[in-house]
């Protein structure tokens, strides 16, 4: 279990985002039973339309 | 206790690990220093600070709370706000702050030696840059994320700033035309180059196309696929540059691409993001964490000589073909992010707080991640200290100082009481698949020699000739995030406008407007592009004349975050601890308005614009040339930059003392009149999660 390798992926995993869809669903059926979710498709595209609407700056 | 004693026997011995090579490399004697010694004196002496220094400020000076609820637990709502592992936060926000300027800036500042460079990186980073990267990150934690622009507002007034606000907007403006200046300069004449670089379009389309519509939210995959084309696009450019009908048509000038990258601009800052911005935004990532880390192998592997004197004669007689001007202040000015950056406040006090699990995490984000920034300053100036001087003087003086063919450069050289032959300038240049490496300005094109021949080393097992493979992978990856950022920091720019005359006329604020967000667009590219244009096309070297005023633009930048912080410190009832923001304000302050002073007020031509201005004046009224001008045109040229730079320096200088002046008011209230301390922090509430952000049922500890 303890692999380096697979702790690797899991990292690049989270810091890549791709697993931020199966949080938003955990979250989502916590907080609100009963409504349907967002599909994978919907999420991403509504996340990427969000993150970059009002961007920060970055370092040159 | 033998414990105890085991720790203190851990640190004394990186304390005389760091003293042994701060001492070789100051002291030893013979040719060259090993760059072994810069490796590890740096690595120790971030160590010490990061155990101590560091721990001293989380501990005592901003007494970090993790039993307070940050505003990622307080204020989650899964998107913006959101507590995020501590790891995967430092990756990102290491990411955001690592650009192009700690790679940049030490190659620009190797002109004087590699000693004052490297000692402002490493004890710049330590007292001053990752201070304000963690005092920043902290308040902005405190105050649910505000902005730097809106804690400048609400802690120290409304002319402060207004001030700050017109600061950030103008440097935006000027460290995007000098990024974009890299590239061009980079690409100019280069087919091998403009090829691959032009190619990174169609591929993040590509990628855009596949992550919003065929696999949603694969960005492992699809990144994968992106950098495996981007390889290929960079063999591809091999073969177009030995080609002749491709070569030629992929040759492009300078004005060109100056053009091209224009026009490049305002597409993408009116776009819809996941088209272009966002899928460029995983490919330069991935690339620039793993070319870091690839460079960071070969040094190690290699552990090259660094070449170039510790100090030379232009640290203080100020006559440098790189950039004018003394050691002090220009060496601190040029370096710029590996030790302190102005442009980082704005992601501490953006993104980042919102994510934070636990207040003491500032203490590896904030503190630890800059720390990271400065070691790749410290392996871009290793890269490029390791080249032959003669070969960097050669690539760094303005192309009209070295003349067109090799035999000229070689002479400018020796002008500059350093020697390379012609042969040796041609070989390098044949060895990166380039047909001249002379006056290749910018920092970029140096790096990527330097770095190529550290890979080159490292895979020489493959075969000998792969350098020129290096150098334009290294030559991608730097473009490659370089025009990340133009995209993303126009994009930035026309929000700002936006939302400046969105105060004036309410529908120009809409940002989905289209009538509002082409006229902003136009602008803020108008406004960089004037900038790279004038650059591009300036007599005396665009470089030369514009990268002092980015400097001093970004050290302003971390001035308005410093006397920020200063004015919380003092607000927490901490002005005993005032010192740790407010010493290296009046550093950076003092090395800010020198700079300014010499480039508004020097005397000397080849420092002070407004002298520049003069003696070009004088000469066109005589019918003179003047400087590096081989036409009445150019000498025209060099009189209106000079005018516009001296303005600019007159508006940076002004802002900053605004700035200050207006803190010092609220100081003085607050020191010496009985003013209560106003702070807008946000109320304490209690935290239920654990410092690996899982929920707890017991509060962490009880408050007293």
């Amino acid at each position: 279990m303890n692999n380096p390798l697979r702790a690797i992926w899991e990292y690049l995993k989270e810091i890549s985002g791709e697993n931020a869809y199966d949080r938003y669903l955990a979250l989502h059926t916590a907080t609100h039973p009963g409504k349907p979710p967002m599909t994978r498709g919907e999420f991403y595209r509504h996340r990427q339309d969000e993150k970059y609407s009002n961007p920060g700056s970055r370092c040159p | 206790m033998g414990n105890r004693l085991g720790r203190y026997a851990i640190w004394v011995g990186v304390a005389i690990v760091g003293a042994v090579c701060w001492g070789m490399l100051a002291l030893a004697r013979g040719e060259t220093v090993n760059a072994g010694w810069l490796l590890f004196a740096a690595i120790a002496s971030y160590a010490i600070a990061y155990r101590f220094y560091a721990r001293f400020i989380q501990t005592k000076v901003l007494e970090t709370d993790d039993s307070r609820a940050t505003p990622a637990e307080r204020l989650n709502n899964g998107r913006d706000f959101e507590p995020m592992d501590k790891r995967v936060l430092f990756g990102h926000h290491f990411a955001a702050i690592a650009g192009a300027g700690p790679l940049v800036g030490p190659v620009l500042a190797a002109q004087m030696g590699f000693l004052p460079g490297t000692i402002w990186i490493i004890v710049g980073v330590i007292l001053a840059g990752a201070v304000q990267d963690m005092t920043t990150l902290f308040f902005s934690l405190r105050r649910d994320g505000k902005s730097l622009g809106q804690m400048a507002r609400e802690e120290i007034g409304p002319i402060g700033g207004a001030a700050a606000l017109i600061a950030v907007l103008s440097i935006m403006v000027i460290l995007l035309a000098v990024l974009a200046l890299v590239v061009v300069l980079a690409l100019a004449e280069s087919p091998w180059g403009s090829f691959s670089i032009a190619m990174t379009i169609p591929i993040a389309i590509l990628m855009g196309i596949y992550l919003r519509f065929i696999r949603p939210g694969r960005v492992l995959e699809v990144s994968a696929i992106g950098v495996a084309l981007l390889i290929l696009a960079i063999i591809g450019g091999g073969w177009i540059s030995e080609s002749s009908p491709f070569a030629g048509a992929w040759t492009f000038s300078a004005n060109e691409i100056t053009f091209a990258l224009i026009a490049y601009g305002f597409i993408a800052s009116v776009l819809p993001v996941w088209v272009l911005l966002a899928p460029r935004d995983y490919l330069s990532t991935f690339m620039k964490i793993g070319t870091i880390v690839l460079l960071a192998v070969g040094i190690a592997l290699t552990l090259p000589a660094m070449e170039m004197p510790r100090v030379t004669a232009f640290a203080f007689n100020g006559q440098g073909p790189v950039f004018a001007g003394s050691l002090f202040p220009f060496v601190f000015i040029t370096i710029a992010c590996g030790a302190l950056s102005g442009f980082h406040s704005l992601i501490a006090s953006g993104t980042t707080p919102k994510l934070i699990q636990k207040e003491s995490q500032v203490l590896p984000i904030g503190y630890g991640a800059m720390l990271m920034e400065s070691f790749v300053a410290v392996m871009a100036m290793i890269a490029a200290t390791t080249l032959d001087p003669g070969i960097y003087f050669a690539m760094n003086a303005p192309a009209t100082v070295l003349g067109d063919t090799v035999q000229s450069a070689s002479q400018a050289v020796n002008g500059f009481g350093y020697s390379v032959s012609p042969e040796t300038l041609q070989q390098t240049a044949n060895a990166v698949g380039e047909d001249s490496i002379i006056g290749r300005t910018g920092g970029a094109p140096t790096l990527a020699v330097g770095m190529s021949a550290i890979f080159a080393q490292v895979t020489a097992f493959l075969g000998a000739g792969l350098q020129a493979f290096w150098y334009h992978f290294a030559i991608m990856f730097e473009a490659l995030f370089i025009l990340t950022t133009v995209d993303a920091g126009t994009r930035v720019g026309r929000f700002m406008i936006q939302d400046l005359v969105g105060n004036v006329w309410r529908p120009f604020a809409r940002t989905s407007w289209l009538p509002g967000n082409l006229i902003a667009s136009a602008l803020i590219v108008v406004a960089w592009g004037y900038f790279l244009y004038a650059g591009v096309n300036d007599p005396q070297g665009g470089i030369y004349t514009l990268f002092p005023l980015f400097g001093i633009a970004n050290q302003l930048l971390a001035a308005v975050a410093l006397t920020v912080g200063t004015t919380i410190l003092i607000k927490m009832g901490k002005l005993r601890y005032a010192w740790v923001t407010a010493l290296p304000l009046a550093w950076d302050a003092a090395v800010t308005l020198t700079a300014s002073w010499q480039k508004i007020f020097s005397a000397d031509p080849l420092l002070g614009f407004f002298a520049q201005r003069s003696a070009a004046i004088e000469a066109a009224r005589n019918g003179e040339l003047y400087g590096n001008a081989t036409n009445q045109a150019d000498v025209q040229q060099i009189i209106t930059n000079s005018t516009v730079d001296g303005i600019l320096s007159i508006l940076f200088a002004t802002m900053i003392i605004i700035v200050i002046l207006d803190a010092a008011r609220v100081w003085f209230g607050l020191i010496f009149g009985d003013k209560e301390p106003e702070m807008s922090e946000a109320p304490w509430e209690e935290s239920h999660l654990d410092s690996e952000g899982r929920e707890i049922a017991e509060p962490v500890g009880a408050r007293s």
